[in-house]
């Protein structure tokens, strides 16, 4: 298995027709566009916006941010398992609008979200600079769904709605030749090329239990993870497909572009190809939702580690809210145990600002510990001259002049990897 | 700059151990470690008072002693209060936090005091103060007084405190978010490498060490026991009456369940946003068994369930919260006479 991933920068986006990738700025027909998103019985009308970094444009709620994509023709399917058969992904050529960005605005009441703001898209200002999606050009996707579905339905409809808006954007790169084409070198526990290099893991969370999945939720492949174990995936999957958030990530900081460009696989595929390490594989996990239920999650995932990756060394993600602090703690505790050293990242979960508060555990072996942060940073922010939003109500919450907290800026406090907000101990 | 300092019945050239009881003394100018402190200030600054008292009388007296430092504190008209180093000597450091703490909090003047890490006074007063790392060797004076009036003129000038390595004082156990270069995924690889190549390597957060909670004496007889039910899983009568709140919650309530055999889906909801409510609000028992405890109650294995439940949300709540919440509900446990009590949590 080797992912080929053919890159096409894009510094505009622009609407027009025909769709059209000229030099780096890309053309959308949004006529085109429309009957894509529209094949969802669920969704009436959708509504497209284009924003650039830079501008005084405020957007929100996001619901999820995606990067445009598209298999080559016999490389595959787009999201297997979601738009196409559960094929294996990672397989040939990806080809890849990099620098832009399909983002997807959820149609709710402010009480639903974590705040009234929700999750913000703001590209200008100090916010801006802590987000890596605010340096992305967007083309934002508000989708109307029919009246009278469940939450969880409307949320499967964005999700479907995004990534297939996504793939048909990523399919206007298919006539043009790539900018650069990349190859990660050749990994797995097969690799003995690389003796002496330490042997190093991934075991990335992508559920946590707190919440039991629908039934058509897609997660892995399509399914939604209920009664899954720890899977070994090659790291291509994540970057090519496999994976997409559960239907209410949105609160927690992982979104589908930090998948397809993963910051914890990139960085170990990085020191890879530089032979620092020996990239020896990935495990996707979820939370449990008990002891037992976590027990057995853990235990399974530090013997995948142990005996089928025979690494040396891990490095642990973890999903969602609080409880899978536990999960993560508790993998890593396993791991120590058998003389693999780990490293592992939380998300912020002080709201007085106390050390005392920070870590939902205390096991001396997980002392290797990055801990994002945000809980303590909020940002005055002005008046903008365009807010793209769902509904008028949130038009009018997100206009400003106002104060909002730092994770409710899309980006800043993700989980992936992709943070750069730590909190430090003073 | 007009400075006040703090010293010991030792440092301010009193006595040794033997004069620890001697009493609140002033000095109208720089005394002992004052000296080199005036100096290291530079400029204007003047020790324009040094109050001197022994450790024992300090400790003994300590609300006596504060008032009257208080008081020649504002007379001297003070832009900084200084005290120490108190080194590894504990009553004199819990004497100088003492101070420092009442000076900046009554009289809004700031106050620096430096300290060996494994002095009593650093976890009374790291939170609230700026206490910096003195060693225990008093041969390093000099080192010490150089960040104490580095780090003091920074707090008089109210300029932007730094990290505690940087400025040199002992963590408080604050945390300051802070936009860095790399993300947390390079940071999170780069300390696995660190760990593994057998290098020095920072943790960025210490894990804290809590007091473990002594087991309570087992109860003789539970069929004679008055059991109570409490949950953290934010079970509240229709529209929540006391307003808790579904993270972070401040408030607590006790819900009156006398006479009922279960917990009707109808005349509950759930105040809480960290785990999947739609099961508990099909039905309550899940989360507050009290059908079950019912059960237990007729057939003799309980005394008596408590006419209450009580109940609060526990998602996301910090401990400095949830310490006033547990000790208020320790309370009414203790007034309501019952003997043991279920804790259901999600």
């Amino acid at each position: 298995m080797q992912l080929t991933l053919a890159n096409h920068p894009v510094t505009d986006i622009e609407f027009g027709a025909p769709a059209r990738l000229e030099g780096t700025v890309l053309t959308i027909d949004s006529d085109e566009l429309r009957p894509i998103v529209l094949k969802d019985d669920a969704i009436v009308s959708v509504d497209f916006e284009i924003a650039h970094p830079g501008d005084s444009c405020r957007a929100g709620p996001i619901f999820d941010v995606i990067e445009p994509r598209a298999k080559e023709p016999g490389s595959g399917a787009d999201f297997p398992g979601i738009l196409g058969a559960p094929v294996t992904a990672g397989i040939g050529t990806t080809h890849v609008l990099s620098g832009a960005a399909v983002s997807v605005l959820a149609e709710i009441s402010p009480d639903l979200t974590r705040s009234a703001t929700g999750r913000v898209l703001e590209m200008s200002g100090a916010p801006a600079e802590a987000s890596a999606y605010s340096s992305l050009k967007h083309l934002l996707v508000i989708p109307h769904t029919k009246a009278g579905l469940t939450r969880q339905a409307v949320e499967r409809a964005y999700r479907i709605a995004g990534i297939r808006a996504a793939v048909a954007v990523g399919r206007i790169a298919l006539t043009e030749s790539p900018r650069s084409v990349h190859q990660f070198d050749p990994i797995g526990p097969a690799i003995n090329d690389r003796s002496g290099l330490p042997r190093i893991a991934y075991v990335g969370q992508i559920f946590s239990r707190q919440r039991k999945p629908e039934v058509d939720e897609p997660i892995l492949y399509g399914a939604n993870t209920d009664g899954m174990l720890p899977v070994m995936l090659h790291p291509d999957e994540w970057l090519d497909g496999a994976i997409v958030p559960s239907l209410h990530s949105w609160f927690g900081g992982t979104e589908t572009y930090f998948y397809q460009n993963h910051p914890i696989i990139l960085d170990l595929y990085r020191r890879h190809n530089a032979r620092q390490i020996n990239f020896v594989g990935t495990l996707a996990t979820i939370a449990g939702s008990d002891n037992f239920d976590r027990e057995r999650h853990c235990k399974a995932a530090a013997s995948l580690v142990k005996w089928n990756l025979q690494a040396e060394g891990a490095v642990l993600s973890k999903y969602g809210g609080g409880l899978p602090h536990a999960d993560l703690a508790e993998t890593a505790r396993l791991l120590e145990g058998m003389g693999i050293k780990t490293s592992v990242m939380v998300s912020d979960v002080s709201r007085d600002r106390r050390v005392e508060s920070a870590l939902l555990f205390n096991v001396p072996e997980v002392n290797a510990i990055v801990y994002n942060g945000g809980n303590g940073t909020h940002w005055e922010v002005p008046k903008v001259n365009r807010v793209v939003a769902a509904t008028p109500e949130f038009t009018k919450l997100m206009t400003g002049p106002m104060t909002i907290d730092a994770s409710n800026i899309v980006g800043v406090t993700n989980q992936q990897g992709a943070s750069r907000m730590r909190a430090m101990v003073y | 700059m007009r400075v006040v300092h703090y010293l010991n019945q030792f440092f301010g050239g009193i006595g040794a151990e033997e004069q620890a009881g001697s009493g609140f003394a002033i000095r109208e100018d720089a005394v002992g470690p004052g000296k080199l402190l005036e100096n290291l200030l530079g400029g204007e600054a003047r020790v324009v008072l040094t109050i001197i008292c022994g450790d024992n009388y300090a400790v003994e007296n300590q609300e006596e002693v504060t008032a009257a430092a208080l008081a020649k504190v504002r007379a001297a008209g003070a832009d900084l209060f200084v005290a120490g180093p108190c080194f590894d000597a504990g009553r004199y450091g819990m004497a100088a936090g003492a101070l420092c703490s009442a000076v900046q909090t009554e009289l809004g003047i700031p106050a620096i005091t430096a300290m060996n890490a494994e002095n009593p006074g650093v976890d009374l007063f790291r939170e609230k103060l700026y206490i910096v790392d003195s060693g225990t060797s008093i041969a390093k004076m000099r080192d010490v007084l150089v960040k104490m009036a580095s780090l003091g003129k920074k707090l008089a000038a109210k300029e932007v405190i730094g990290p505690p390595v940087e400025e040199g004082y002992l963590p408080r156990g604050w945390l300051h978010d802070q936009l860095v270069n790399k993300t947390a995924a390079t940071r999170l690889v780069d300390m696995l490498l660190e760990k593994m190549n057998g290098k020095p390597f920072e943790s960025e957060m210490p894990a804290t060490a809590f007091v473990p909670v002594p087991m309570p004496a087992a109860i003789n007889d539970l069929s004679k026991a008055r059991v109570m039910l409490i949950t953290d899983g934010g079970l509240v009568p229709k529209g929540n009456p006391d307003r808790i709140e579904g993270t972070a919650a401040t408030r607590w309530g006790a819900y009156n369940i006398a006479g009922r055999d279960e917990l009707r889906s109808e005349e509950y909801e759930v105040s809480h946003g960290g785990y999947d409510t739609r099961f508990v609000q099909q039905d309550p028992d899940r989360l507050v068994p009290l059908d079950a405890m019912r059960e237990m109650e007729r057939n003799g294995v309980i005394g008596k369930l408590h006419d209450e439940f009580i109940s609060t949300c526990g998602r996301s709540n910090p401990l400095s919260n949830t310490r006033r919440l547990g000790r208020e509900i320790a309370e009414k446990i203790k007034r309501d006479g019952v003997d043991a009590v279920i804790l259901t949590s999600t």
